[in-house]
């Protein structure tokens, strides 16, 4: 499935789906991206795993973003960005991204030579989605984001492990804790506002 | 039955269902405080793994459950280590009597508990990372009340937990790289550092132990200290895991002394910072942080010694931190300003809760006569001779707080000695009206037991570290 020029697209897509995850300003869009995001990961997982224990992630990851997107289209309130410690200007966040692209595009080949059981665009794919995952947490300044930045972190995280694991147990737990993030994320939206960081 | 269906699934079950129980007396208290007190009778007594015949009725408690092709083990060796687990956790449902935590305090603590023991069950033991990850998620609800602002503590150090579980997952496999060929420096390097980054965001070590005061100033001071109680045990004991399995791990001199190193600096930057503190809150994440510190110099001391002086450590250092979040608990479910001059004001009214909060400082600093002054005495011996410079951090550390409780009671003395003003009519009915707390038959109970607590383990240590030797036979290749 990850190989050749369909593995190539993939790995766009998904570059563009964690792109827009951390520019996009609109909410309705940052889930969408998120769903397309645990889709092509699961595309990238079912070369390692079995189909049917591939969906369990797909599944999971789903279930996270929709536990979020209905959150926060019934807020009342527009939550605002608490934070405008660091720029978050377009300009800003696609340097962000290349720089991000530069260590992955110099740490994927080496960790695909190295972890002989993860292929090169696994390894692509998983390291792209940590990097700009973590971005998003470090950048964000409000909770969505940071819990979106987690769910995008703990995809990449998933695509590189399901190389070297398939255990069942991991699967559900894994499932589990995204559903946790989701529904921890969905618990936190919904209070007044985020104050300050010190 | 099954060890996992009883300590773990049990709890987890009970937790979820008194979630569900809407009105507001004391049911789920004592239903959780018996399950609890119960679980903990049955650890210390009833064998696992063995056929039991009680008149005409036989039976035994199975060691391991299958679960997904994975399983969850608990053996006798881990029974000392349940007890603790289950004691404590009815030490904190009681304490809700007086501390008074938002009323999902108790189901979700069952739930963690669970959650937790399950961590120490799981088999393959990495794992373990995911499940204390969900006992963090799980235990959200209570650092942030809903309906109340979310603060930036809560958030980062949820963003750190789930950070720790990449890490530790990814450890895990590159360690059975290691075991293959135990050679390859390129391999045991990483794993190392994987190991140190997972642990350090887990443990909350510095440089990433900034939601501590963050969160000990911003959520109720009683569920941060049972955070700070179970989360730093239960991750000690999962880290333990790792020494007791992997024989490099085991014994590379070098890891010691990166634990030495990382415990010194933990022991002395928290004992700095709860010297100029001044919020009481903030100070129970520093003492917190200080029993994380000591544990690591204990586990630094090498095979054997250092499994048991952690186990020694942590018994006086989970009672201070228990009876110091009851009382910090207690002051701030009664509005009190958690400052020095709040808690010094606070005095004439809650008297007993601030005796219990000073001798808790004074115990968890280490100070003699109090609980952890015997295996505190221990360790500096131990690091007098192995690594002298820890020795001295480790002290100048303990200092920082026994000074934070010096101020503390200097405060309480200022105050009291301030003449009062008024007539004497109003004094003497605003005096009256002060003493509610000594009429507190649970206040009362409280401080006699942390009396009796603190000093019966400082006077007569010999007696409660008799046991340590069992927790230590969890590990067996760490404690032969």
């Amino acid at each position: 499935m990850d190989s050749g020029f369909i593995g190539l697209i993939i790995l766009l897509l998904l570059l563009l789906c964690a792109a827009a995850l951390l520019m996009s300003r609109d909410w309705r869009w940052v889930m969408g991206a998120l769903g397309l995001q645990y889709f092509l990961a699961f595309l990238l997982v079912s070369s390692s795993w079995p189909l049917e224990l591939a969906a369990v992630k797909l599944v999971a990851g789903w279930m996270a973003g929709a536990v979020l997107a209905l959150t926060r289209m019934n807020l009342a309130i527009e939550p605002e960005e608490a934070t405008k410690r660091l720029p978050t200007s377009p300009a800003f966040l696609v340097l962000s991204t290349f720089l991000v692209l530069l260590v992955v595009s110099g740490a994927a080949p080496a960790l695909a030579d190295w972890a002989r059981q993860m292929s090169i665009n696994q390894a692509w794919g998983g390291l792209i989605l940590i990097g700009l995952g973590l971005l998003q947490v470090g950048l964000s300044g409000s909770n969505f984001r940071s819990v979106v930045g987690l769910l995008c972190l703990l995809s990449g995280f998933e695509i590189l492990y399901a190389a070297v694991e398939a255990s069942l147990l991991v699967a559900a737990l894994l499932g589990v804790l995204n559903l946790g993030v989701g529904l921890a994320g969905s618990y936190l939206l919904q209070t007044p506002g985020t104050e300050q960081l010190e | 039955m099954n060890s996992a269906i009883i300590w773990i699934l049990l709890p987890g079950l009970l937790g979820i269902g008194l979630l569900l129980y809407r009105p507001r007396d004391r049911f789920p208290q004592i239903l959780a405080g018996l399950l609890s007190l119960f679980l903990t009778w049955i650890a210390w007594q009833l064998p696992i793994d063995v056929v039991l015949n009680i008149g005409p009725f036989s039976f035994e408690i199975f060691p391991s459950l299958s679960f997904f092709g994975r399983s969850f083990t608990l053996t006798s060796a881990a029974q000392p280590l349940l007890t603790f687990i289950y004691f404590f956790q009815t030490l904190w449902i009681a304490g809700t009597v007086v501390a008074k935590p938002a009323k999902p305090f108790v189901p979700i603590s069952m739930i963690c508990v669970s959650l937790f023991v399950a961590a120490l069950s799981v088999d393959p033991f990495l794992y373990a990372a995911i499940l204390i990850a969900l006992a963090i998620l799980a235990l959200i609800p209570l650092l942030s009340l809903a309906g109340e602002k979310v603060r930036p503590g809560v958030l980062r150090f949820m963003i750190f937990q789930i950070f720790a579980v990449p890490f530790i997952l990814f450890t895990g496999w590159i360690l059975s790289g290691v075991e293959a060929s135990p050679g390859n420096l390129d391999l045991i390097l990483r794993s190392g550092l994987l190991l140190l980054l997972g642990f350090t965001f887990l443990l909350g070590l510095f440089p990433f132990h900034s939601w501590i005061p963050m969160l000990a100033r911003e959520s109720h001071p009683y569920v941060v200290g049972f955070l700070l109680f179970f989360l730093p045990t239960i991750s000690t004991v999962f880290a333990l895991g790792f020494f007791d399995r992997y024989a490099w791990l085991r014994e590379s001199q070098f890891v010691y002394q990166i634990l030495t190193l990382i415990g010194g600096l933990s022991v002395l930057l928290s004992g700095l910072w709860a010297f100029v503190e001044r919020h009481l809150g903030r100070l129970l994440g520093y003492a917190a942080m200080m029993g994380v510190g000591f544990s690591l110099l204990g586990i630094g001391q090498g095979v054997s010694q250092g499994a048991q002086l952690f186990f020694a450590l942590l018994l006086p250092q989970s009672l201070g931190l228990w009876v110091l979040a009851v009382s910090l608990g207690s002051l701030n479910n009664k509005k009190v300003d958690l400052s020095l001059d709040g808690i010094a004001d606070a005095f004439a009214d809650s008297p007993l809760t601030v005796i219990g909060l000073i001798l808790a400082v004074f115990s968890l600093a280490g100070l003699p006569l109090l609980a952890s002054f015997p295996p505190r005495v221990d360790l500096l011996a131990n690091l007098s001779t192995s690594a002298p410079w820890a020795a001295i951090i480790a002290l100048l550390g303990s200092l920082g707080l026994a000074v934070a409780g010096v101020k503390l009671v200097l405060a309480v003395i200022r105050r009291s000695s301030k003449p009062q003003s008024g007539w004497v009519e109003e004094i003497e009915t605003e005096a009256a009206a002060k003493a509610g707390e000594t009429k507190d038959p649970f206040a009362w109970a409280f401080i006699i037991l942390a009396g009796v607590g603190f000093l019966g383990f400082g006077l007569f240590s010999r007696f409660f570290l008799a046991s340590v030797p069992d927790f230590a036979s969890m590990f067996p290749l760490l404690f032969p």
